[in-house]
């Protein structure tokens, strides 16, 4: 038979809907004049009309819906008769005789279901009968639609009892419905089977397709075995699903298995899924190589997880191991096939971990087993370094995800012995993007890391993101990306945190030791919060002195590992970061107070003072570092007048010498502070306020100032400078009074309109008239307290 | 004719004993009607009584008598009909009627060895005659009878199982349920699909009639399909069993005759046909035998399975 077009498809189906239409006017035609023989003629007539083999599956189907439709006329007419009195006994042999069996079994089956309508005496007969009966059609097509009629006839007048009605022993039990559905169900898929394998081999595809279209004939034969209620979990278990399986499996083809046992799984109560659990998965195993166990075994997983959470259900029961019957049944499936794709394989265990988490969530040995299991079949199987892109490894990926996400803690994710054996087998990508995973989710959580053993677990399982690996490639990788993986280890960094500061401090120790070996590259992102904590450890001992007398000790050894730790930063040739974090221990240093804390501090200070002399070049670099430097220096009270002067000396003659003036200039107004506000362990605490050396300070600024060739940046500076004048003015410097101030004005009065007319010519005149207009109100504000105004040339 | 014998005619009615009660059935004729006939079966007596009408006032005649006979024609050879059973019985001496009689017949216990049988081309019949011997033409009257022959349940029935094919093609084993059927029966069967490597298109089973008639050199074979039967659509794989019911009471059967007075026999066979895509067609034939049970009370017969390739029983005997 050619393939027919689709044109050809719609005429043919018409002509024969035509035929289909004219048999049965005369059908009823007849039957309404009480010609019954004539009547059934026309039935066989129009019901010859499925014997065609060129429709397609969709077409056969319409014309099949139509037939259905008229011949239930026939079957109404019957059964009025019966009701009338008439006998139909002898019709069951009478259509017996049409010659051609398609039209002979549909009447049979439409006269067999009046039968058992008007008398259940011979129902077991019949149903036997003519499920027997149908085998005669083995044409899969027409096979197929002929036993879905039988299906269809038979809805709701099957024997779903224990025991026979009334005592008859023809009306049959509950059994012989099994028998019979099993049976159906039987033949059914084996002609849906077949279909495969008739015609040509290029229609495969095709062929295929319309298989799909016709699978819930199949599967109705479950459903309607399922929604028989005297089917108990004993009869499911004895003749039910052995049976189903046996033909399923027999049977070889995927397309019934995958969608048969996906069947099974929908179909039935989860009661009875549950007792039969080894049944059905052993089967799985002996299912064709092709067929994707995997989502069977998925689906009925999944259906049981449900089916454990829900509301309404008893759970699963105490004496079933559910878990270990799904893992040693999946253990034996993937022995069973060797060919099956690991990413299938892997899975399957993500399965497994779903069904422990959601039915056991308890059991964390249940999940450890499962990685376990994992890392036994990588092992056997020869796999390791597994390229990220694969899907076997996206697949470990989402294994190892799911009791990150479910536990949402990072400490029971430790207790799983196997999980880091199973990281290992990723590659180097694989196992960065676990362990951002992991760091992101326990930052997520803000989960705490309390002792030293959990940090090195945890460091040695996101080792690619700690220190360079074996495996990594050789390439850079992207800059941006590296920063921010590297930042979210820093900021893991702030969850290490132990109960008690002994702790504390391994942990810190330990923690540096592996981001010790980060490399230049890392070390800048995960040194620093390291030195913070340290610091912040430090202050929590001197609130903890009163109950440790061993505080001080603690705090020093604290400072050396700092002053480690930022000295592998310098080692790294980093400038500006350590000089920052020098001066940061300074400060605490200072705060902190514990013994020898002062030459701590000055060890701080100067290590920030030679990274600033040998590491700091560029010039802006320059004069942040070292405005830095010196307000972190006005900020300390810890040194001694000893230490204090050399420092704040340094820091003039640093300023200085900076290279360019106008950074000079400001350097050296910034420093005029230190003689103001520095205080020194002499002072008490109080600023020492050497107004003389302000006052130098300044007019050194002034004087720079003076030197530079810039106008508009000369004009600048002079604000800048009145401004710093008027502060120590303000502050009560005596050194400084209105005549030197009004000259400052003087000069700006005079060069400022020379500028040139811009946007920063105009920023400078603001700065100017904001400070012009604050000296206005100190005027008018008659402050007896402070300092006079009076005189002031505004 | 009634002027030369001076209107010296008569008709002649032959009127069974037990006309009213008597049952009849319907034979085909020569010209395919079909009429319906008194039935009598092997060694039942007919009785009655010839009832001669007189139309003149007198009628002369050389003697009356009955005959009952049995003959079987072949078309072929008109002139010439075999009786194989000839009673006659004298109803009245010569002399002369002058009114109306009625004379009562008997044959005791008549001996009906074969079946009332209309084939196509020979026949089978039983008939009274009654002749009025005349001096120019005689009168005469037939009526005809029909006989069934009626067998007992066969002593042995066993089943029909045979294993056949082609090799490396196709391999079947059958299995009919008797090998004598009655002609109310139903054959039930089973097709078990051993080796299946053609494309099978259908499968029916013929009920093959074959008349037989002449011997020797002059041997004419007369087939007939009498019924033709669908038992499969589609293509079956291996392994496939395949249900075979089929009643016989719809059709035209007659019993099995086997060499009847050495000039004809009929036979019945059973030709299994297998038709493949390219319409060729595979069959099996198989003789069976067909016989008369004796009427009883009928019981619908819906239900008669095999069950599956296990051995039939043999009927037992009434």
């Amino acid at each position: 038979m050619p393939p027919s077009q689709p044109e050809d498809q719609e005429k043919l189906l018409e002509e024969a809907s035509k035929e289909v239409k004219v048999q049965a006017f005369q059908m009823k035609r007849c039957l309404d004049k009480g010609k019954l023989m004539d009547g059934l003629k026309h039935a066989s007539n129009m019901l010859g009309e499925l014997r065609t083999s060129s429709l397609s599956p969709k077409s056969y189907y319409e014309l099949y819906m139509q037939v259905c439709d008229e011949v239930r006329h026939l079957e109404q007419y019957l059964l009025d008769e019966y009701q009338k009195g008439h006998k139909v006994a002898d019709l069951y042999e009478l259509v017996q005789y049409a010659g051609n069996i398609v039209p002979r079994l549909y009447l049979l089956i439409s006269v067999g279901m009046v039968y058992i309508k008007s008398s259940q005496h011979s129902r077991k007969d019949i149903m036997k009968d003519l499920v027997e009966m149908c085998r005669g059609v083995q044409h899969p097509l027409r096979g197929l639609f002929l036993r879905n009629y039988l299906l269809q006839c038979t809805r709701n007048i099957l024997p779903d009892t224990e025991q026979e009605e009334d005592g008859d022993v023809k009306t049959g039990t509950v059994e012989d419905s099994i028998d019979f559905f099993l049976l159906n169900f039987a033949e059914m898929n084996k002609l849906w089977v077949r279909m495969q394998h008739q015609g040509h081999t290029r229609d495969h595809e095709k062929r295929e397709k319309e298989r799909m279209e016709l699978r819930i004939l199949v599967g109705t034969n479950l459903v309607r075995l399922s929604q028989l209620e005297t089917i108990d979990v004993n009869r499911y278990k004895k003749i039910v699903l052995p049976e189903i399986l046996e033909q399923l499996v027999s049977c070889k083809d995927y397309i019934a298995q995958e969608y048969l046992m996906e069947c099974i799984i929908q179909v039935f109560p989860d009661e009875f899924h549950l007792e039969t659990l080894t049944p059905f998965l052993k089967a799985c195993a002996d299912l064709n190589q092709t067929v994707n166990v995997k989502n069977i075994i998925i689906a009925l997983i999944d259906r049981l997880a449900v089916f454990a959470t829900r509301d309404d259900s008893t759970g699963i029961p105490d004496d079933l191991k559910l878990f270990d019957i799904f893992s040693d049944q999946i253990a034996a499936v993937i022995q069973a096939r060797p060919d099956m794709p690991p990413e299938d394989i892997v899975a399957l265990q993500v399965s497994l971990i779903n069904l422990a988490l959601k039915c056991y969530p308890e059991r964390v040995d249940f999940i450890d087993k499962v990685l376990e299991t994992t890392t036994e079949i990588f092992h056997k199987l020869g796999l390791e370094h597994l390229s990220s892109q694969t899907p076997v490894a996206k697949e470990l990926i989402r294994l190892l995800k799911i009791p990150i996400d479910s536990y949402k803690d990072i400490l029971v994710l430790l207790k799983l012995k196997h999980f880091g054996m199973v990281v290992e087998y990723l590659d180097y990508e694989g196992r960065k993007t676990m362990g951002c995973y992991l760091v992101n989710n326990a930052i997520e959580q803000n989960t705490k890391i309390p002792t030293q053993e959990q940090v090195d677990q945890i460091l040695l399982l996101v080792a690619p993101l700690v220190q360079d690996q074996v495996d990594q490639p050789q390439d850079q990788e992207d800059p941006e990306e590296f920063a921010e993986e590297q930042s979210l280890m820093g900021r893991f960094i702030n969850l290490l945190e132990a109960e008690t500061p002994d702790q504390q401090y391994l942990i810190l120790t330990a923690a540096r030791k592996h981001f010790g070996n980060g490399g230049n590259k890392r070390i800048k992102y995960t040194l620093p919060p390291l030195v913070f904590s340290a610091l912040r450890l430090a202050y929590r001992y001197k609130e903890l002195a009163e109950e440790d007398d061993k505080w001080e000790k603690k705090c020093q050894k604290i400072f050396t590992f700092c002053h480690q730790t930022i000295s592998a930063l310098i080692k790294a040739e980093l400038a500006e970061l350590p000089l920052r974090l020098f001066l940061q221990g300074a400060v605490a240093a200072g705060q902190i107070g514990f013994e020898n804390h002062e030459t701590v501090a000055y060890e701080f200070m100067s290590q920030a003072f030679s990274l600033y002399e040998d590491e700091i070049s560029d010039s802006k670099a320059q004069l942040a570092a070292i405005t830095l430097i010196i307000s972190t220096f006005e900020k300390t009270a810890c040194f001694s007048e000893e230490n204090h002067e050399p420092l704040r000396t340094q820091c003039a003659l640093a300023a200085s010498k900076l290279l360019k003036k106008p950074d000079q200039c400001r350097g050296v107004g910034v420093c005029s502070h230190l003689f103001w506000s520095g205080r020194t362990i002499e002072s008490k605490g109080e600023e020492i306020r050497v107004g003389e050396r302000v006052v130098e300070c300044l007019k050194k600024a002034l004087r720079i100032a003076k030197q530079c060739m810039d106008p508009t940046v000369q004009v600048q500076l002079f604000v800048e400078i009145l401004n710093r004048y008027l502060y120590f003015y303000e502050k009560g410097n005596d050194k400084i009074n209105v005549q030197i101030l009004n000259q400052l004005l003087e000069k700006i009065r005079e060069d400022l309109p020379n500028l040139e007319d811009n946007e920063e010519t105009e920023q400078i005149t603001k700065h100017f008239q904001n400070t012009l207009e604050h000296l206005r109100m100190k005027q008018e504000a008659d402050n007896s307290d402070g300092p006079s105004y009076e005189g002031l040339t505004l | 004719m009634s002027f030369l014998g001076f209107g010296q005619g008569a008709d002649i009615d032959i009127i069974l004993d037990d006309a009213a009660t008597r049952k009849q059935a319907e034979i085909k004729t020569e010209d395919g009607r079909k009429e319906k006939l008194y039935l009598f079966y092997d060694g039942e007596s007919i009785t009655g009584k010839v009832n001669v009408t007189l139309k003149g006032k007198k009628l002369e005649h050389q003697g009356i008598r009955i005959e009952f006979v049995g003959q079987i024609e072949l078309y072929y050879d008109r002139g010439n009909h075999h009786e194989f059973t000839s009673l006659i019985k004298e109803l009245a001496r010569p002399g002369e009627l002058t009114q109306s009689t009625s004379f009562p017949f008997e044959f005791m216990n008549v001996e009906k060895p074969y079946e009332s049988y209309t084939g196509a081309n020979v026949r089978l019949r039983y008939f009274l005659r009654v002749i009025i011997t005349k001096r120019l033409t005689d009168t005469t009257r037939e009526m005809d009878i029909l006989v069934h022959t009626l067998s007992q349940y066969p002593e042995t029935n066993s089943s029909i199982k045979m294993e056949v094919g082609i090799e490396d093609c196709l391999h079947i084993e059958f299995e009919y349920n008797k090998s004598k059927y009655h002609l109310k029966d139903v054959i039930v069967g089973k097709i078990y699909f051993l080796l299946v490597r053609i494309k099978i298109k259908h499968m029916e089973l013929a009920i093959i009639k074959r008349e037989t008639t002449g011997s020797g050199p002059n041997t004419f074979n007369e087939n007939e399909t009498i019924a033709k039967y669908e038992i499969m659509d589609g293509a079956p794989v291996r392994g496939e069993s395949i249900p075979i019911r089929l009643f016989l009471s719809g059709y035209e059967l007659t019993p099995t005759m086997r060499d009847v007075n050495k000039k004809f026999s009929v036979r019945y066979y059973l030709n299994l046909v297998l038709v493949d895509e390219e319409e060729r067609r595979y069959f099996k034939q198989q003789e069976i035998t067909v016989w008369r049970k004796p009427d009883r009370a009928k019981k619908p017969v819906i239900f008669q399975q095999l069950e599956t390739r296990k051995q039939p029983e043999t009927e037992e005997g009434v």
